[in-house]
């Protein structure tokens, strides 16, 4: 429960202060007993990978998510207490990706960030068009002020939500990866505008961050989360490391210092983890494996635990065939849930298909939605080696009223080998690796190292 | 570096801001609101001169100290100028009201309805609030409300209809499920749900039948001085009361999350203004019946020639509502001699095309995929 | 830059635009409110100050409960009369009453007398034409109708609430709904016309007329029973469901209609008289299922056999074939007034018991 180290007083009034705080999303916890604090004028970066928490701590502080348990406060009142316009005075908000429908120009669309001073009745005051006129100033976009704002670039529009954010003239301001859709020149812009509001008007600065190097860049203070707890809080040069990115992100990377600031940025590597290295090692492949409903996903492990180059389809989204291979970074053609397999899906899988060096069709469940898997492995059974892999009789699992058993034997009168176990799957595969029966074809482009 | 990158910058969304007017055409739709208020009381079955017409307005208007003989210079007998004054005065002054007034407050319920569900297809007759009061009007039958009391039953009965599904939208509207999409959904289910019931009605009722389903088809028709004044109290609080959400909507249309970081409580103002959308159609339904598209069609109008800015849009929504029926009423009236052809078949002709430009628009755009 | 949460803005603009508001909103409320009460209690037609047109009414009111139980206040042999159904057109007519008639509906006015219903000098004083009509279906002109000028309007269920309320309260035109409940309703209601058009003599001839036929019916009726004969099953179509529609066949009449009292009256049993819905439509394979012994469809207003002969399985009907399907003019059947008693009832006892006394 200690204030960050670089709060300049422990006494005064801190625009964020977490203690303990934990959300449920449903009974998922999104975030588990998170200490946080922000001092005024303090540029706070929140980092960490994909699902680690970083938008629902800010949708915390912005009074969207419910606090299950601990204390959540705001410039010294508890969040619960602030009414959604007195909030509104205190932090403003820059989301990744604003929905701009209709099209108000710039300055109408600024003007939008009074709405907390402004009675219903009122008319704009003074100070109202002051602070309107400044965010333009500030920005840089006095000159496109009356322009539509769906005319603006991307970056100009950036420029416009922060602007926006700006006009609010809160002590506190949230970003939720404001840089994401931009190029690095425009990152950089952002940023260093972000930066200077932050140090010109003392305002607090909570940002969540993708990129460690811009945010060691520009942080006074770097906090990681990860799986929902705070995993590390403190200035960049002390947090950022190597060990941290192998724990937290599971990648390999060095760390070097920007020789003129001494600033620390990161070289990542490669993933610790599975995909990254099958990408990166030549193995034999690619291998397809014909699959779905988890049928596949054990065999796709197992090519890419051994370095073979894997794809695989057709199969449906949310399948765990389909989450397997997402997982580990596979080609695939995916047909959308319970669809049956669409023209455009089967020829995509057909490329697949045609660049496969062998054939693997993992024991799946054949109904009407995917008997096309089988029908359409029939061209192939004699040009490449196919294995049917069968540790269940067809069967068992044919759903497709006897289609799926006689596509089965067709496939076997072509040409197509059928396995009834692992150990013969994997000496069949060690063999054709080995001999190298077959000449090598173009990879598939996915699958070629980054 | 930053020049170069400005190079790269890929062109932005080819979302071209609709060409607009702006207080042009706010005059413009004014000036032709004068001129149809104008013309409108000259059209009719039965033909009387224009001058006949507004010597009858003036006599009625100044108590009887101008224009005292109202149909001095035509050659009409006592009796007969009796007979027009009754059909100026009693009968087409009011139906003009009722038509302005109703198209005001479907317009602006649309208007505000378009608003708080981002979406513009939405509409009070699309989402089955009007559905919703001619349910409840049909139980008038049901329950054999004696003839005396329906005209005051009609409205209450039509209101809680309308009511009745405002809320059902509300509480669907809570919770996690509270997407737009799912909000528009729901209120697609409820309409037809509702006129499912409507139809069961109907079926067992014959008698009763035959004047819902006319009543169904809409008019303006029963228009009276005496609905007038209620149609009028009651939309013109519903009204005002809307008006005052400009700003909030224009901000809600950045998404509720970042309306509420700006400082607006969006589900709180989404609620009221549903409820006063509600309310605002059961006055027009109450005496009109379901009259379908002037909810869709006037917003649109408005955001297309004038602006999107929701301070404006709503106000002349209601401007350009009350124009839309009146106009389809003075068709109605007129396009079939001595015969009033229900009114929302107008509406619907007008609309359902503009209607499906709107949708197919509405689907290119989000395909296209527009931020 | 302001750090401090609190800084409210000044308020002196708040307090006004609220009274505004406010107003705007009190204002709304006090017109409704006034005019609902207005609408519950009507005063009096707001007819302006110009001379109210509805001031003489002869020689004076006479109040009638109507066959909706609503009391109305008419004049007494008022000159100037709408009629809107052509089932009050009948009685009107038959009681010599068609002087009176200045609107009628647009149904009466196209049809101009019927051929069948009344004698060739009848027919001839008639005279309704297109320029008189008012009505289309349920649908009023509220404008034809006022230029009219009438001085009591006479409507069948048909007009719509609204606009009874319309006519009666806002143009202070009295409205008369007569559409009889049953057969003998009809008598009643020829009363009630006597006794506004002093014409009680007249109403009493009719009402003997329509007795006897009644009565006869009813002595058929008896004989039949007391010889044991069988009432025959009968179906009485008075319009094929349209070639082309999703469900062809012969729309008829069901329970508590006009026309299935009709035909029990005259002895026989309809085939749809127990059927779900008042006008239900009948099937090919219903009728043939039900075999009815005769078979009557309805003629005149543009339909003839052909029409029915285009209908399902109607060349196998057992009536069909043994030659027991008649026509008979639609008018005779389906409007509840006194040529239904007069002509119709007669035509379906001859048809379905012939050779007994009619």
């Amino acid at each position: 429960m200690t204030d960050a180290p670089s709060s300049p007083a422990t006494s005064e009034i801190l625009p964020v202060r977490l203690r303990g705080v934990s959300v449920r999303y449903d009974h998922r916890v999104a975030l588990h007993e998170v200490d946080l604090t922000v001092s005024p004028g303090e540029f706070v970066v929140l980092a960490g990978p994909n699902g680690s928490g970083k938008t629902t701590l800010l949708r915390v502080i912005l009074g969207f998510l419910p606090v299950a348990e601990g204390v959540a406060e705001l410039f010294g009142s508890r969040l619960d207490d602030l009414a959604v316009r007195e909030r509104a005075r205190l932090v403003a908000w820059v989301p990744q990706d604003e929905a701009v429908r209709d099209d108000p120009s710039v300055a109408e669309y600024v003007r939008y960030g009074r709405y907390p001073y402004r009675g219903r009745f009122e008319t704009e005051s003074a100070e109202d068009l002051r602070q309107v006129r400044g965010a333009l100033e500030e920005l840089d976009l006095a000159d496109r002020a009356h322009d539509g704002l769906l005319s603006l670039s991307g970056g100009e529009r950036q420029r416009a939500v922060l602007a926006r954010a700006l006009a609010q003239a809160t002590p506190l301001l949230l970003l939720d990866e404001p840089t994401s859709h931009l190029d690095i020149g425009h990152q950089l812009d952002i940023l260093e505008r972000v930066r200077l509001l932050s140090r010109r008007r003392g305002t607090a600065v909570l940002a969540a961050l993708h990129d460690l190097n811009l945010a060691a860049r520009f942080a006074d203070r770097v906090v990681i989360l990860s799986r929902g707890r705070k995993y590390d809080d403190g200035p960049p040069r002390d947090v950022l490391s190597e060990e941290l990115l192998a724990r937290v992100w599971g990648v390999s990377a060095d760390l070097r210092r920007d020789p003129r600031s001494g600033v620390p940025y990161l070289l990542p590597h490669h993933r610790l983890v599975e995909p990254a290295a099958v990408r990166s090692a030549p193995g034999f492949g690619p291998v397809h494996v014909v699959g779905g409903g988890g049928a596949a996903a054990p065999i796709l492990r197992w090519l890419v635990d051994r370095g073979y180059r894997a794809t695989t389809g057709a199969l449906h989204l949310l399948d765990t065939d389909a989450e397997t291979a997402q997982l580990l970074g596979l080609p695939m053609a995916v047909e959308l849930p319970f669809a049956p397999l669409g023209e455009e899906v089967r020829a995509a899988h057909r490329v697949l298909l045609g660049h496969a060096q062998a054939i693997v069709v993992a024991p799946f469940a054949i109904g009407p939605s995917n008997l096309a898997n089988l029908t359409d492995l029939e061209p192939y059974a004699g040009q490449v080696p196919v294995y049917l892999f069968n540790p269940t009789p067809i069967e068992s699992r044919d759903f497709a009223s006897g289609e799926g058993r006689r596509g089965w034997e067709k496939l076997r009168s072509g040409g197509a080998q059928e396995l009834g176990s692992w150990a013969a799957l994997e000496a069949a595969l060690h063999g054709l690796e080995a001999g190298r029966r077959l000449p090598s074809r173009p990879s598939p482009p996915a699958a070629t190292p980054t | 570096m930053t020049a170069s990158a400005a190079a790269r910058e890929p062109a932005p969304v080819a979302i071209r801001a609709p060409r607009r007017w702006g207080w042009r055409a706010g005059l413009g739709l004014g000036l032709a609101a004068v001129g149809l208020v104008l013309l409108s009381p000259l059209v009719g079955s039965v033909a009387i001169p224009p001058q006949t017409v507004a010597q009858i307005v003036l006599h009625q208007l100044s108590g009887g100290a101008l224009a005292q003989q109202p149909c001095a210079g035509s050659s009409a007998s006592p009796t007969l100028c009796s007979a027009y004054v009754e059909i100026v005065w009693n009968e087409r002054l009011p139906v003009l009201l009722l038509a302005l007034l109703a198209g005001s407050a479907l317009g602006i319920s649309g208007a505000a309805l378009q608003g708080v569900f981002r979406n513009p297809l939405a509409d009070p007759y699309l989402l089955g609030l009007s559905s919703g009061g001619a349910l409840g009007a049909a139980f008038l039958y049901v329950f054999q409300v004696g003839e005396t009391e329906a005209s005051i039953a009609l409205p209450i009965l039509a209101f809680g209809g309308s009511l009745a599904t405002g809320i059902a939208i509300l509480v669907a509207s809570r919770g996690k499920a509270g997407s737009v999409e799912t909000l528009l959904l729901t209120g697609v289910a409820l309409a037809s749900f509702l006129s499912a019931s409507l139809s069961i009605v109907l079926l067992y009722n014959p008698i009763g039948s035959l004047q819902v389903s006319f009543w169904l088809l809409g008019g303006v028709g029963g228009a009276t001085w005496n609905r007038d004044g209620i149609a009028f109290g009651g939309i013109l609080i519903a009204s005002t009361l809307l008006v005052l959400h400009g700003r909030e909507l224009n901000v809600m249309q950045l998404g509720n999350d970042v309306a509420q970081s700006i400082g607006v409580p969006a589900s709180a103002v989404r609620q009221r203004l549903i409820l006063l959308a509600s309310f605002a159609t059961a006055m027009a339904v109450a005496f009109t019946g379901v009259i379908g598209f002037v909810g869709l069609v006037a917003p649109h109008i408005v955001r297309r020639t004038v602006s999107s800015d929701y301070r404006v849009v709503l106000p002349l929504s209601a401007v350009a509502g009350g124009m839309f029926l009146l106009a389809a009423n003075d068709l109605a009236v007129s396009v079939v001699p001595n015969t009033q052809l229900p009114v929302g078949i107008f509406t619907s002709f007008a609309g359902a095309p503009f209607f499906l430009t709107l949708l197919y628009r509405h689907r290119r755009s989000t395909m296209t995929g527009e931020t | 830059m302001s750090l401090n949460p609190g800084a409210v803005p000044t308020a002196r603009s708040i307090s006004l635009a609220w009274f505004a508001v406010a107003l705007l909103v009190a204002a709304g409320a006090a017109i409704a409110g006034t005019a609902a009460f207005y609408e519950l209690k009507p005063l009096k037609a707001s007819g302006g100050p110009t001379t109210p047109m509805n001031t003489s009414h002869g020689p004076g009111n006479v109040s009638v409960t109507d066959d909706v139980g609503r009391t109305v206040k008419v004049p007494v042999n008022a000159s100037r009369v709408a009629v809107l159904s052509p089932s009050i057109m009948d009685p009107i007519f038959r009681l010599g009453l068609r002087p009176h008639v200045v609107a009628v509906d647009c149904y009466s006015a196209a049809f101009g007398g019927l051929t069948a219903d009344y004698s060739p000098d009848q027919v001839a004083l008639w005279n309704l034409s297109s320029s008189m009509c008012v009505q289309v279906g349920p649908t009023l002109d509220v404008e034809q109708l006022l230029v009219k000028s009438p001085q009591l309007v006479l409507a069948s269920t048909i007009i719509s609430v609204a606009d009874v309320e319309e006519i009666s309260t806002t143009y202070g035109i009295p409205v008369l709904i007569l559409q009889p409940p049953t057969l003998s309703g009809i008598l009643v209601d020829a009363s009630i016309l006597g006794t506004i058009f002093n014409a009680t003599s007249a109403a009493s001839q009719l009402n003997a007329e329509l007795s006897w036929s009644l009565g006869n019916a009813t002595t058929v009726q008896q004989n039949l029973t007391n010889r044991g004969t069988n009432f025959p099953t009968v179906m009485v179509t008075y319009s094929p469901v349209p070639a082309g529609s999703p469900s062809p066949g012969y729309y008829s009449f069901g329970p508590g209609t006009f026309g299935t009292s009709l035909i029990e009256l005259a002895s026989a049993t309809s085939i749809s008289a127990n059927a779900t819905l008042p006008y239900p439509e009948l099937s090919g394979a219903q009728v043939l299922a039900a075999q009815p012994t005769f078979i009557v469809y309805g003629t005149g207003f543009g339909l003839a056999l052909t029409d029915y002969a285009q209908g399902p399985d109607w060349s196998s009907f057992s009536a069909v074939t043994s030659g027991h399907a008649f026509g008979l003019n639609s008018n005779l059947l389906t409007e509840p007034d006194p040529t239904m008693i007069l002509l119709g009832l007669p035509a379906l006892l001859s048809l379905f018991h012939p050779g007994v006394p009619v």
